[in-house]
């Protein structure tokens, strides 16, 4: 097939782009290579979390933090992709989402800092609305909220590390947990089920009445597993406070993420109804290039071979959760060029001693210029059409600094717009 | 005064210690068993669980092929559900292998060993991943899968019945003599610190590869070498029988169904210590390169992890006294050798032979003590109580546990959805207080083993010991922590493909999802003028090396 730009990548990197060259009157293809990272990797946009990989003060403000990194790191992706793009970015996703139906909540200036299923404060900047009572920089008490038989938001735990990190233990952290009507705790049930079952009201008020009879604290915030609505959280989540007659906040659990689930499959399903063409499943295998531009790419699509010629290449792939990389025991290459990314005399080599570390793992990707264009040694481009956004690029690695969301924004936005100049 | 007083101290909680502790018991000894680590923590949980045929050693050392052969028909009486009859193969894939054809042939006639030739179309029927490189196959029934872990539990939890203690992460670090004789045995809890002396009539050093260190308290010598071998897991069986490759038994020369994997093993280099045990690039390779000749699909199977184990080879040279002595193994009567009555060692040998050599120990033991009671142990099962174990342990898919219909079973909740671990199938080992970190719940349930490498499990078991234990979020993380870097130490080493991509999502939910890095840096802050920080502690990831 024939395409303006096509965009490869199923995380937040490859939305973020197709939307920007969406919105800009364009007419990108999205294809994706397998299962969207938004999935497992996802639950708010987290932009700056912390200065280094190794600082324990989290930031106040990402915005800033954001200038200093690239003022001190020339070559971050947040440098190449630039401020403007991380601006610019986010407004456009911010947009989106209210266009989208979602009711999210945060600005560049500020981090929240929330508490996590494990109980450790995070900060992030961009959320949903139905996480933001857990900020905490409010003092009011927590009250952590499970369900019998559910395993992937354990109250007990997250009050028991809560209470002692959250401003020194001064603060007042609790569990609670609660039977959930016609679940029976003996049965399997996982996020997904609960939250389908939140979207039915008599359900919903049933639960809300025995949290209300079982949390003793007046005026208390009350954190649930992120289960409030597969789709119409908005409602859900407000519903849910009203009949509670307390705050509540979402937390993200183990996948299937079910405010991971929320955003993608919306998001993909908007981009659908305005008029993008998606290719499902379609992981490359080839780029044809001639004349120092890429022709085409070439896909293993739903059983058969397919090309796309496009007048630009956008990968914004995320890593390998995607399949974005081939990696063999010593050599890791990328699938379109057949680009040798890393090469490793041991496969131990890629991997920090502790998971717990920066992994070298995580830096693989093409060597870019400030255009964002994969180089060659010589510093040439592989391909002038070609642009690489999110985990494709070398050297992007958001976790330990906690930076997934922000980073997939500045540099999906900024490539768009080179893709669009190409 | 000792804090308590037994008949016996058996130190080692190994395969042969277990086994030792449940013929004295049998026989109405009474006895404690102490172990530094936790129950089947050293060689017996890191072999590749192979029963021995005998097919392996039939040529080279026939004494311990025709001991396998009697022990295998033994085990599979009296522990039935441990051992899985995989039947195996011998496969030859080169000239040299079949000229060793004949020799193998001919040990397995000598030693008793079920032999019988087929057709390589005949195995390939049978086992379609069979490589197009095998030229000869021979069908040896009577190899099969051993559940090394469950086997421990089994001995241990039967001698409990009995009356014999059990005291998990307790190290023997002293002795105390009446004269030329033991009295007793200081003891000291690894976690806690605290120290414990047993008065008692004879000790038993079970600790295989750690025995030389047991005999030094005493100044006695127990030559042991440590020899490493490594082994990988693959995410899929490929093959339903063991396969071994028909030559003199070298390196990477069998591939192990066990359970739901297959296991590569192994190699064979001698290490200084028994708890240095690196694994090598070279190593991981040479099993894979090696597994492939036999069987299609090695080289592109999931590899989920690399583990190392330590065989205690027991040096023969010097020692030519005090001891009844097998090919295999040794008991060594330190009474007799070096005049410390109350005191003896078992060496050498290995699990498929456990039982054997603690007959042979506690028909020592019970002599000095004047019991005359005989061995039982050949006959009496493990499981000699109705439904014994179920309650150890359910492990539904495959061993043969009743199970519940298959549409139930599915719709329940599930704990380690890789390795199919219910809930109720952890809540009795949260409280068991032998069980201190998630690694003993994984031995025992085998949670954390699958693909995933306890990336989903690892929070719920972490949840667990807050709601069934009541222990603190410290504690906690700290146990979630160190069991997610001792799965990720063996995960390390295959590094590619699928692994890879695990790795990310692992490193995702827990950094990224939970911001775990930073609450272990809360807990456990870097020492001042370090940068880095946010691991576990040094000392907490050498202290544990599991598979």
């Amino acid at each position: 097939m024939k395409a303006d730009i096509a965009v490869v990548g199923s995380g937040l990197t490859a939305l973020v782009a197709t939307r920007t060259l969406q919105k800009a009157g364009r007419n990108p293809v999205l294809i994706w290579p397998g299962l969207s990272s938004l999935y497992f990797l996802y639950a708010s946009v987290d932009v700056l979390g912390y200065a280094s990989a190794s600082s324990v003060q989290p930031l106040e403000e990402p915005v800033t933090g954001v200038r200093q990194l690239i003022a001190e790191n020339p070559d971050h992706p947040y440098a190449r992709a630039g401020l403007a793009a991380l601006e610019d970015g986010s407004n456009l996703l911010l947009e989106w989402l209210r266009e989208a139906g979602f009711n999210w909540q945060g600005t560049l200036a500020r981090n929240l800092l929330l508490p996590t299923a494990l109980g450790t404060p995070k900060p992030s900047c961009l959320v949903p609305a139905s996480m933001v009572a857990g900020d905490l920089h409010r003092d009011e008490p927590i009250v952590f909220c499970g369900f019998e038989g559910y395993q992937d938001f354990i109250p007990e735990l997250a009050a028991a590390n809560l209470s002692h990190g959250w401003n020194g233990g001064s603060r007042t952290v609790s569990a609670v947990r609660v039977s959930l009507p016609g679940v029976k705790p003996d049965r399997l049930f996982t996020s997904i089920d609960l939250a389908r079952n939140f979207e039915d009201g008599a359900f919903r008020r049933e639960v809300a009445g025995r949290l209300r009879r079982a949390v003793k604290e007046d005026g208390a915030r009350l954190g649930l597993p992120a289960v409030l609505g597969l789709t119409h959280d908005n409602d859900v989540h407000a519903e849910f406070e009203k009949e509670t007659g307390h705050p509540v906040f979402e937390i993200p659990t183990v996948p299937p993420s079910v405010l991971g689930l929320r955003l993608f499959d919306r998001l993909r399903r908007h981009l659908q109804e305005t008029g993008v063409e998606m290719i499902w499943a379609a992981p490359a295998h080839d780029a044809e290039v001639a004349n120092g531009r890429c022709a085409r790419i070439h896909l293993k699509a739903a059983g058969r071979e397919q090309s796309v010629e496009a007048r630009a290449y956008l990968l914004a792939l995320e890593d390998v959760v995607d399949g974005a990389w081939r990696a063999g025991p010593h050599t890791v290459r990328d699938p379109f060029f057949h680009q040798v990314l890393a090469q490793h005399a041991t496969p131990a080599e890629r991997t920090d001693e502790s998971l717990f570390q920066p992994q070298p793992f995580a830096t693989i990707g093409y060597p870019v210029n400030d255009r964002l264009q994969p180089i060659e040694k010589d510093g040439h481009p592989l391909a002038t059409n070609v642009f690489v956004a999110g985990g494709g690029i070398a050297g992007y690695d958001p976790t330990g600094i906690k930076a997934r969301g922000g980073m997939a924004i500045a540099t999906g936005y900024r490539a768009a717009q080179e893709a669009m100049a190409a | 005064m000792p804090d308590t007083s037994t008949g016996v101290v058996v130190i080692g909680g190994g395969s042969t210690g277990a086994g030792v502790l449940r013929d004295l018991t049998l026989r109405g000894i009474d006895a404690i068993l102490v172990e530094k680590g936790d129950l089947a923590s050293g060689t017996t949980g890191r072999s590749h669980g192979l029963l021995h045929s005998g097919g392996r050693y039939c040529v080279n050392d026939l004494a311990a092929a025709i001991e396998c052969v009697e022990e295998g028909r033994i085990l599979r009486r009296i522990a039935r559900t441990t051992v899985e009859d995989t039947g195996g193969y011998f496969v030859s894939v080169s000239e040299e292998d079949e000229a060793w054809e004949p020799r193998f042939v001919e040990g397995c006639q000598k030693a008793g060993i079920t032999c019988e030739r087929i057709s390589v179309e005949e195995a390939r029927r049978r086992e379609p991943a069979l490589s197009t490189r095998v030229r000869t196959v021979f069908w040896v029934p009577e190899d099969g899968h051993l559940d090394p872990f469950y086997l421990v539990v089994g001995n241990v939890e039967s001698a409990r019945r009995r009356g014999a203690q059990i005291r998990t992460y307790t190290e023997a670090i002293g002795f105390t003599r009446t004269g030329n004789r033991i009295s007793g045995v200081l003891t000291r809890d690894a976690m806690t610190g605290e120290e414990t002396s047993i008065g008692c009539q004879a000790v038993v050093n079970a600790t295989g590869a750690w025995s030389g260190f047991v005999a030094r308290l005493l100044d006695v010598e127990v030559k042991v070498v440590p020899v490493k071998g490594v082994m990988v897991v693959l995410s899929r069986r490929l093959a339903h029988a063991a396969i071994n490759r028909c030559h003199k038994p070298g390196d990477g020369d069998i591939v192990v169904p066990g359970l739901s994997v297959a296991i590569l093993g192994t190699t064979a280099v001698k290490v200084p210590h028994p708890e240095v045990l690196p694994i090598e690039w070279d190593e991981v390779q040479l099993l894979i390169d090696e597994g492939a000749k036999m069987l299609d699909g090695v080289t592109t199977a999931r590899a989920m992890r690399a583990y190392a184990g330590v065989r205690p080879l027991y040096d023969l040279g010097a020692e030519a006294e005090g001891r009844e002595m097998s090919r295999n193994f040794a008991v060594i009567d330190h009474e007799e050798r070096d005049g410390v009555a109350g005191f003896t060692s078992i060496v050498g040998g290995k699990v498929t032979t456990y039982r054997l050599m603690a007959e042979r120990v506690a028909d020592l033991v019970a002599r000095r003590l004047g019991v005359t009671n005989p061995c039982t142990t050949a006959e009496v099962p493990l499981n000699d109580r109705e439904d014994e174990m179920d309650q150890l342990r359910h492990r539904p898919a495959q061993l043969g546990v009743p199970k519940p219909h298959g549409d139930e079973l599915a719709l329940q909740p599930l704990l380690c959805e890789c390795e199919l671990v219910r809930p109720q199938d952890v809540e009795g080992w949260m409280k068991d207080p032998a069980v201190r970190t998630l690694e003993d719940i994984r031995r025992r349930t085998r949670s954390g083993m699958g693909p995933c490498q306890a990336a989903i499990c690892s929070y719920r078991l972490a949840g667990r010991m807050v709601t069934d234990r009541g222990v603190d979020g410290q504690t906690a993380t700290r146990a979630m922590a160190d069991f997610l870097e001792t799965r990720w130490r063996g995960v390390r080493h295959v590094f590619w493909g699928s692994q890879l991509r695990q790795a990310q999502v692992t490193a995702g939910l827990h950094l990224e999802l939970f911001n775990a890095d930073r609450q272990l840096q809360e807990y456990f802050p870097p020492p001042l003028g370090e940068g880095q920080g946010g691991g576990v502690p040094a000392e907490a990831v050498e202290a544990v090396s599991q598979p």
